[in-house]
């Protein structure tokens, strides 16, 4: 059945009206889960506010099992969903520098909309940044052409990497999950912050 | 305090609430287009259209430009990101404006200034920026959706981003706490 | 009860749950019987051997011929610049790039008809498109391409264009019969279109 677009249930221009109403959830939840604001996306990095490591892997959890019992009812057909590629250098090196752009500028790009939208001048600041950067790795993709193409290995999953199958790195996931959303509850009664 | 914690529960949704809606969201779209969320995507369909605006002839032989118009073909404003970005800005407004937080303002730690938040937000964005095209995708496109669909690649940016972020922390711990 | 512990509660009997159960590798059918027999009954998945031996002949790069029988046969003869995929092997990941695909025309054939429509029945259940069979399979092959039997001298002329055609192919393709007239002056039927783009791409994705 699924993905809909790609098995032609459903027409390209549906397809991206439903890119908008889903966005529209996006937005939706990132706001109220707090993500508007830079100050509560930094917490997590000081322990006074864990809502991103929280919400972060409560969402990629519940993506990840709803996927695998989608796939397993037959619902959606697995092998036709998008897996990212794995590069591994500028996997890390991008990585790096997003991480030094995360606690510099407080937001990532799906939150410095969110925040912008409410009104945050500091996210709007942000994103006009955000397309500096791009236009900048656009100008100069000569230059950084070598590593962002080096190290391809297709696209691998990771369960398949460690050897293991998809439910049971899924299972490993959560419980390290778990595990990590009780020390985020231990930190906010440690460093804790009044409200902002 | 245990004022203030109640005022913090009552003002944004439960952060395991939160991150369930959000997975059903991004599992929504997997179902739909078969890929997941993302946000740089539709910042770099906007800086290709406006490249290849400005300067067409430059852009003819830009592997920037090429490559992306390989991977898409068509309109780069035309693009499921693009739409989904829209949304992001829509729903993100209803949902300030539902909980009153719809309010101009900067946004930072009293202990610095606005000036100094701005330049920060703006180095910080240039960085991102750039990190997310030379990693694929950012947190929301590489880190989040990467992991739902169990990509290697999605657990080491996502990994490279936290790791990255926590080591720095301490650096600039001013502008935060 | 914490919202934490309510998560837990319901997220680790699902983990639970899903590391417990093979996964679902199994590939969904894209046509319905109906359909299925309607395609059949049109014959359309037939392409003759004259189709098969112009295109050799003239060295077209759209042909591609799959021998779906066993590697030993394939070993003992097999069609110039054929890939072996035995029925058995079908389904095996790395041959579906050659199997789904909107470039080439992939030609099934076996030494009868059976095996490769058994190969174009469950590629067309899977919803590929632009696979077809060799009319006749080989042992039809031989007879009319390799050895042609000359017609009576009662014949119509369209039968001894078909025969002048088939022998000369036959020749070019190193069979016994010699030369009489140049291999491209009649192509007794035409080939089927191969239909372009029709795989399901995976959706394209990126951030």
């Amino acid at each position: 059945m699924g993905p809909l677009v790609v098995n032609e249930i459903i027409t390209e221009n549906t397809n991206l009206f439903l890119a908008f109403i889903i966005g529209i959830g996006f937005g939706f939840v990132l706001e109220s889960s707090g993500f508007s604001s830079s100050r509560k996306l930094a917490g997590v990095f000081y322990g006074y506010d864990t809502v991103v490591l929280k919400v972060f892997f409560t969402a990629a959890i519940t993506g990840m099992l709803g996927l695998l019992f989608f796939s397993l009812f037959g619902w959606i057909d697995l092998s036709l969903v998008y897996v990212n590629p794995t590069f591994l250098p500028s996997a890390i090196l991008g990585g790096v520098i997003m991480g030094l752009g995360f606690i510099m500028g407080g937001y990532c790009p799906g939150t410095s909309f969110c925040g912008a939208s409410i009104g945050k001048i500091d996210a709007l600041v942000f994103i006009g940044g955000l397309f500096l950067g791009v236009l900048i790795f656009g100008l100069g993709y000569d230059i950084w052409e070598g590593i962002y193409m080096a190290g391809s290995m297709g696209d691998p999953k990771v369960s398949e990497s460690l050897g293991l199958s998809d439910g049971v790195f899924g299972l490993l996931l959560i419980v390290v999950a778990l595990a990590m959303f009780r020390v985020a509850e231990w930190a906010e009664t440690k460093w804790p912050r009044e409200e902002y | 305090m245990t004022k203030l914690k109640e005022l913090k529960k009552t003002k944004y949704l439960n952060p395991y609430v939160g991150g369930v809606l959000l997975g059903l969201v991004l599992l929504a779209a997997n179902f739909v287009a078969g890929r997941g969320l993302g946000a740089s995507g539709a910042i770099k369909s906007t800086v290709v259209t406006g490249m290849i605006a400005v300067a067409p002839a430059a852009t003819e032989n830009s592997g920037f430009v090429g490559e992306f118009r390989d991977s898409h073909g068509g309109s780069p404003m035309k693009t499921w990101l693009v739409f989904q970005m829209l949304g992001v800005i829509v729903g993100g407004f209803i949902s300030g404006a539902l909980a009153g937080r719809l309010k101009l303002k900067v946004e930072h730690s009293p202990g610095i200034t606005s000036r100094r938040r701005l330049i920060f937000a703006l180095a910080g964005g240039v960085l991102f920026g750039f990190g997310s095209q030379l990693g694929r995708g950012c947190t929301s496109g590489s880190a989040l959706s990467g992991m739902a669909v169990l990509s290697l690649g999605g657990f080491v940016t996502m990994m490279a981003i936290f790791g990255t972020a926590f080591a720095f922390a301490y650096v600039f711990r001013k502008n935060w706490i | 009860m914490k919202a934490q512990n309510l998560l837990a509660l319901i997220l680790i009997p699902m983990g639970l749950i899903i590391a417990a159960v093979p996964p679902n590798t199994t590939k969904p059918y894209k046509l319905t019987a109906g359909e299925l027999l309607a395609e059949v009954n049109t014959r359309s998945q037939y392409v003759t051997p004259e189709t098969v031996a112009d295109m050799l002949v003239n060295k077209d790069p759209t042909l591609r011929l799959i021998d779906v029988r066993s590697s030993d046969e394939f070993e003992k003869f097999s069609l110039p610049g054929a890939v072996n995929i035995p029925v058995a092997d079908l389904l095996s990941d790395k041959y579906t790039e050659i199997l789904d695909q909107g470039v080439k025309m992939n030609v099934f054939y076996s030494n009868g008809t059976i095996a490769a429509n058994e190969a174009w029945m469950i590629t067309r259940q899977l919803g590929y498109s632009n696979n077809f069979v060799l009319e006749g399979g080989l042992n039809y092959w031989f007879d009319s391409i390799m050895n042609p039997q000359k017609p009576d001298n009662t014949s119509p002329d369209e039968e001894f264009a078909k025969y002048d055609f088939r022998k000369s192919a036959g020749m070019a393709l190193g069979g016994g019969a010699p030369v009489q007239a140049a291999v491209d002056k009649t192509a007794p039927s035409s080939k089927p279109a191969v239909k372009p783009a029709q795989k399901k791409k995976k959706a394209a994705g990126g951030c």
